[in-house]
């Protein structure tokens, strides 16, 4: 039987014992013949060298089942998504201190999992496969770790304390994963070092493939580092994982991810998707169209006729014919509710504070700058635009204005672009913002302001719907407050706490579009 | 007929000869009336959602709602299915289809008096064709206004159709409406109008070539009609003789219909016996173990509610709950019992359609989708979270399916423990002294419930 | 009644067991006995509030610790585990410093191995009093950097930490070997006994009162040739 019809058939058997995973076909590859899989995009490939090789010492079906069983546990099971595989990653990184080292000891630790799950639940010619592959010093040390803990022989002698240290892991149990590969990561680091001096993975490659982000899908991927910036405590953290996998990640994404930020021709800014991402976790739903009268008349029911009432609206069929009270039924008309037009959201002015009493949004997690992308996406998402004045110290140069804008990435430059100077801003530059639509202004700011008074001014001047977002209380603040008391277009907003700076202003917004 | 055009490649079974009948059906049309892109993949073969969640509507007395933009064959796909499955000449299916427009009284949609008879002092109620004929359309029924809707609501359920003293009761039917997206002129269909439906499809747009295509055909209609036949079944339907009698007539005419359909196409439609068997045979079809477990995950998930007992509207889910990660988080209401009913009687047609003995997980995900759509009411936030994403669905549409994706990755992760988990409750009702088996699934919180006991608030 | 699971009664619900479940069940069983060792000896120097390293007191200390300890059956994987979970778990509700490196030194003495290997370096936490009445025959390697009062009290052990020491480190050591690879901290040696001190680093400051042995700075005999702080 050919090659290809003995996958799809093994396909059908090792895809109704996983219960019909959402994966494509798998295909044979152009692959090295050390390493049996790839998975590109969820798409299994397996390399025809490596079976055709393998075939020598193990049954053809065998292989490519053992590698098919492998493949899908490590999609149902381990890592399941991108943002674990990222944390098991961060984790063995911690330990390990090298990206390389720290790559190869979560691959292992993955298929550890994986496939000790599959070995668990299924019978599986995957230790037949592990029986004969050809095996790698690190090799040895892994199928000496399965030997215990699925006990049955792979082959594998020596290696005794390694392997009962690493068998006492408990692999099965997700809550653990993370403390687990910092336990694995750390066994097996002179392994991990002893490899790398004598050339790494060029030298004795996983032959169960590799695991980047390549493998997952790019609506996956957003996903995953979505949720990977809402964990993640610093933007730091947040950064070091991304920037290490930063070509996998534009790869995988290359197909006109502008939302996300990525993209063909542009590099990963890891601030920046920061933020994004983090703001993705804050959703406000997009405007409805509203419910109004239609402004017609229709037939809604019938009621008894009397005489003396009109008769235009007498219903002969349900009078039988009759003119005869109470026989005699008319309709009663209603105007009827229909869908109305919507009405434009207006473009937003954001003005955000990044003088030096402000957080600097790359260092910690700055919650005005998460704020106001926060305003931002909102606007966005309801086809309006953002202008920026992101300000500092003005006279000295502290300032970046964007003009009206629907580029997700330009906005999000201009909120994260920080300054740490004095604050001064100039409300000229405000006013060339002004647009005929009358746009919302947004202010997010400490109020800690050199030349409060002029902006107190321009706004009791203005028309525009103005909130303002400080933190803390201090004598700007009263002062702010007493000046804007009386202007029913200015909303001041008070946080105790930062965190508290998305929900105001999404509430704010939610009040300006329902 | 021509080479089949793309998007129509089901290539008969070789067994069952009422099969390969209904996948003819299927292909006919596809080929030649409803031409449109196959959209879904089951088991490695593609059908257009359409056209086959409607035959299967067709088959399994079902209710559909066909959403989509205007002009894009909502209403025409389903007059094609219910000519060939029924064997009604189209003339005849457009006499009995009810509009939706606000002007809709009872008597243009129901029946009316004899107003001859009624002179006489004699109710005598004369129906309309769309309650006497099985195959019923309803031609955009959020034109209606929610009154109206009510007044059909009745008879969409059970097929009681009463006016005056008197009733119809239709022994076989099948319902189709359309609806198109809001707009000025459209009203909300009220909540247990829309919960009657079995399914909700779009009809989607066939793309530029193939709608090319459709321009450059005439009358293609003209296979489905018969003058002679047409005239003949309106002179029936609108005698004044007992409705068992005139349904005994038109079921001599719907003979001929397909014996001319037979000669003039070379398609073979379906008799109301060879229907009836059809519906035997699906109805026969078990599910598997898995399928099973996975359907009651399903509805757990859906109207399970750790604080509360179960999901309702005026209950709101608090931030933070341990749950957080399953659907009944993200949904606001709970999904009521005629899910099952509608997955159940879907999943058994399309299991027989494509020759399968048992119902198992790719039918119930082919299926879940079109029967979640309509009846879920997701919370604005989760909404909000998916309406930006790239897809080409409707919204409802698209968060049902990444719902039951959601879901069954769940169950392939869990499903031996669930599957367990029903065993030994199993056992424990037939009164072994066994421990109900715990998990972190509101499936095992609903097991304990329904032994008696109560677990403890995560 | 009708049985609405009926349809499962032929799913047969005993699972594939594999020994990576019996190897588990068995460690969490042996960290439980550890741990309540441990929380119980904590409770009973827990009522002074406030645990001072003074020599009556730490020995007072390590004998309850050994009363906990020797009934056990552990390896020192499980000890190097039960430094993890003193390091940031919640199954350790308090941490009070010194009894848990007494405990930790006493599970270490009790071991049969000869030669016992902690990793510490993952750890966030710096454990103190390791190393403890270390005795002769044993070796004891740290993998990271140690707290204070390291190798107080040795008895005749081998105490080798790859990483640096903080203050007191071999404070007073009866006999035995320190090795370290990094720095040590202030009063290194300080009522020593006899034994020897390497630390490959520098010492930021050498015992006043030794009383015997030497201590050795980047390979040069710093005591008893140089007497007080440098």
């Amino acid at each position: 039987m050919a090659m290809d019809d003995i996958l799809k058939d093994i396909w059908d058997r090792v895809r109704k014992r996983h219960l019909f995973p959402e994966l494509p076909s798998p295909k044979y590859g152009q692959g090295e013949p050390r390493v049996g899989l790839d998975i590109k995009g969820k798409q299994i490939s397996i390399s025809r060298e490596f079976v055709e090789q393998m075939s020598l010492k193990l049954d053809q079906d065998d292989i490519v089942e053992g590698l098919l069983d492998h493949a899908v546990s490590h999609y149902l099971y381990c890592p399941w998504d991108l943002a674990t595989h990222l944390k098991l990653y961060a984790e063995a990184k911690n330990v390990l201190k090298d990206k390389q080292m720290a790559q190869i000891a979560t691959d292992y630790f993955m298929d550890i999992v994986a496939d000790t799950h599959c070995v668990g639940q299924f019978d599986t010619p995957l230790t037949n496969l592990y029986r004969r592959l050809n095996k790698g010093r690190l090799d040895e040390v892994v199928h000496a770790v399965l030997q215990r803990i699925w006990g049955v022989d792979l082959g594998v002698v020596g290696h005794t304390d390694i392997s009962r240290k690493l068998s006492r892991l408990p692999y099965l149990d997700r809550k653990y994963w993370t403390e687990s590969i910092r336990r694995f990561a750390g066994a097996i680091q002179s392994f991990l070092e002893n490899e790398t001096k004598q050339g790494g993975e060029a030298n004795s490659p996983n032959p169960m493939g590799r695991h980047t982000p390549g493998q997952y899908s790019s609506q996956e991927i957003e996903e995953g580092l979505m949720q990977l910036a809402n964990e993640a405590a610093t933007p730091d953290e947040f950064k070091e994982i991304v920037r290490d996998f930063e070509t996998e990640i534009l790869d995988a994404t290359r197909l006109g991810e502008e939302a996300m930020g990525v993209g063909p021709g542009h590099s990963l800014d890891a601030d920046i998707l920061y933020y994004m991402k983090l703001a993705e976790n804050y959703f406000i739903p997009i405007r409805k169209k509203p419910m109004q009268a239609s402004g017609s008349l229709y037939p809604h029911h019938h009621i008894p006729w009397e005489i003396g009432h009109p008769y235009q609206d007498v219903d002969p069929w349900t009078s039988f014919g009759k003119f005869m009270p109470p026989i005699t039924q008319t309709w009663q008309r209603r105007e009827g509710e229909v869908f109305g037009r919507e009405e434009g959201v207006p473009d937003c002015v954001l003005i955000i504070d990044s003088s030096g009493s402000m957080t600097n949004p790359r260092q910690e997690l700055s919650y005005a700058v998460l704020g106001a992308a926060c305003a931002c996406d909102a606007y966005l998402r309801n086809d309006a635009r953002v202008a920026i004045y992101n300000f500092s110290d003005v006279d000295a140069g502290g300032r970046k204005i964007l003009p009206y804008s629907d580029n997700r990435r330009d906005i999000y430059r201009a909120i994260c672009h920080y300054f740490g100077g004095g604050t001064r801003l100039r409300v000229e530059n405000i006013e060339t913002l002004q647009c005929d639509g009358m746009p919302d202004i947004f202010l997010i700011t400490d109020m800690q302001i050199t030349n409060l008074q002029l902006l107190i001014q321009y706004f009791n001047d203005c028309e525009n719907r103005v909130t303002a977002v400080h933190v803390g209380d201090n004598k700007h603040v009263r002062e702010f407050r007493r000046a804007m008391d009386l202007n029913p277009n200015v909303g001041i907003y008070a946080v105790e706490e930062k965190s508290d700076i998305p929900r105001i202003v999404l509430g704010k917004i939610r009040d300006f579009f329902y | 007929m021509g080479e089949p055009i793309i998007g129509c490649n089901m290539k008969p079974k070789k067994d069952g000869a009422l099969r390969e009948a209904v996948l003819e059906i299927y292909n006919f049309i596809g080929e030649n009336l409803y031409l449109n892109r196959p959209d879904i993949e089951i088991n490695g073969d593609k059908f257009n959602s359409t056209l086959l969640m409607s035959l299967l509507t067709g088959l399994c007395q079902g209710k559909e709602l066909i959403i989509g933009e205007p002009g894009l064959g909502k209403t025409t796909s389903a007059e094609y299915i219910c000519s060939l499955l029924y064997c009604f000449p189209l003339g005849t299916i457009w006499a009995g289809e009810v509009s939706g427009h606000p002007e809709q009284t009872e008597e243009k949609i129901i029946g009316r008096p004899d107003l001859g008879k009624l002179n006489q002092g004699e109710e005598v109620v004369v129906w309309s064709h769309f309650t006497m004929l099985p195959v019923k359309i309803v031609d955009e029924i959020n034109r209606l206004p929610e009154t109206k809707q009510s007044i059909i609501l009745d008879g969409v359920d059970r097929g009681n159709w009463e006016y005056l003293n008197d009733a119809v009761m239709n022994r076989e039917y099948c319902l189709f409406a359309t609806a198109n997206y809001q707009d000025r002129a459209t009203h909300t269909m009220i909540a247990p109008l829309i919960d009657r439906f079995d399914l909700m499809v779009e009809s989607k747009y066939p793309g530029p070539n193939l709608a090319y295509t459709i321009g450059a055909q005439s009358a293609k209609d003209d296979i489905l009609r018969h003058g002679e036949l047409e005239d003949e079944f309106k002179s029936v339907l609108n005698e004044k003789t007992p409705v068992g009698q005139r349904l005994e007539r038109i079921a001599e005419l719907r003979a001929r219909f397909g014996e001319a359909l037979m000669h003039t196409s070379g398609i073979r439609s379906l008799s109301d016996s060879e229907r009836r068997t059809i519906r035997s045979r699906l109805e026969a079809v078990r599910f598997d173990l898995d399928a099973n477990a996975f359907l009651r995950m399903v509805l757990a998930e859906l109207s399970f509610c750790c604080r509360f007992g179960q999901k309702r509207s005026q209950d709101n889910c608090e931030k933070g709950c341990h749950f957080t990660e399953y659907l009944c988080y993200a949904v606001q209401t709970c999904i009521s019992n005629r899910l099952p009913m509608s997955v159940r009687i879907f999943s058994q047609a399309l299991a027989w359609l494509l020759g399968d003995k048992e119902v198992d997980l790719r039918h119930l995900k082919a299926i879940l989708p079109y029967t979640l759509a309509h009846r879920i009411q997701w919370k604005e936030e989760t909404i909000a979270r998916q309406e930006r994403e790239a897809r080409s669905d409707p919204l409802e549409i698209h968060m049902a399916k990444k719902a039951v994706k959601n879901m069954h990755r769940r169950y392939m992760e869990q499903g031996t423990q669930v599957k367990n988990a029903l065993a030994v409750a199993c056992r424990i009702v037939e009164g072994e002294a066994l421990e109900p088996i715990q998990g972190d699934h509101p499936i095992y919180w609903e097991i304990s419930k329904d032994l008696g006991k109560e677990l403890i608030q995560p | 009644m009708r049985n609405p699971f009926q349809e499962f009664q032929t799913v047969s619900f005993k699972k594939k067991n594999l020994p990576l479940s019996r190897i588990v069940r068995a460690k969490q069983d042996v960290m439980a006995h550890i741990l309540e060792g441990y929380l119980n000896l904590v409770e009973a120097e827990a009522k002074d509030f406030v645990w001072l390293v003074e020599q009556s007191r730490v020995l007072k200390t390590y004998s309850e610790a050994v009363k906990y300890v020797q009934s056990l059956n552990y390896d020192q994987d499980d000890i190097e585990e039960f430094c993890g979970e003193l390091d940031g778990s919640t199954k350790v509700p308090y941490v009070i410093e010194g009894p848990a490196g007494i405990y930790v030194s006493a599970l270490v003495n009790q071991l049969s191995d000869d030669r016992v290997v902690l990793r510490l370096k993952d750890y966030q936490k710096k454990f103190h009093l390791l190393g403890y009445r270390l005795p002769v025959g044993k070796t004891l390697i740290l993998q990271g950097d140690i707290g204070d009062f390291t190798g107080t009290g040795l008895a005749g052990g081998c105490l080798v930490v790859e990483g640096s020491a903080g203050n007191w480190c071999g404070a007073g050591m009866m006999q035995g070997e320190i090795r370290v690879a990094g720095t040590a901290g202030w009063k290194t040696g300080e009522w020593m006994k006899a034994g020897e001190i390497h630390v490959e680093g520098w010492i930021r400051g050498v015992g006043q009162n030794i009383l015997g042995g030497r201590i050795y700075e980047q390979g040069k005999l710093v005591s008893p040739q140089h007497r007080g702080s440098q």
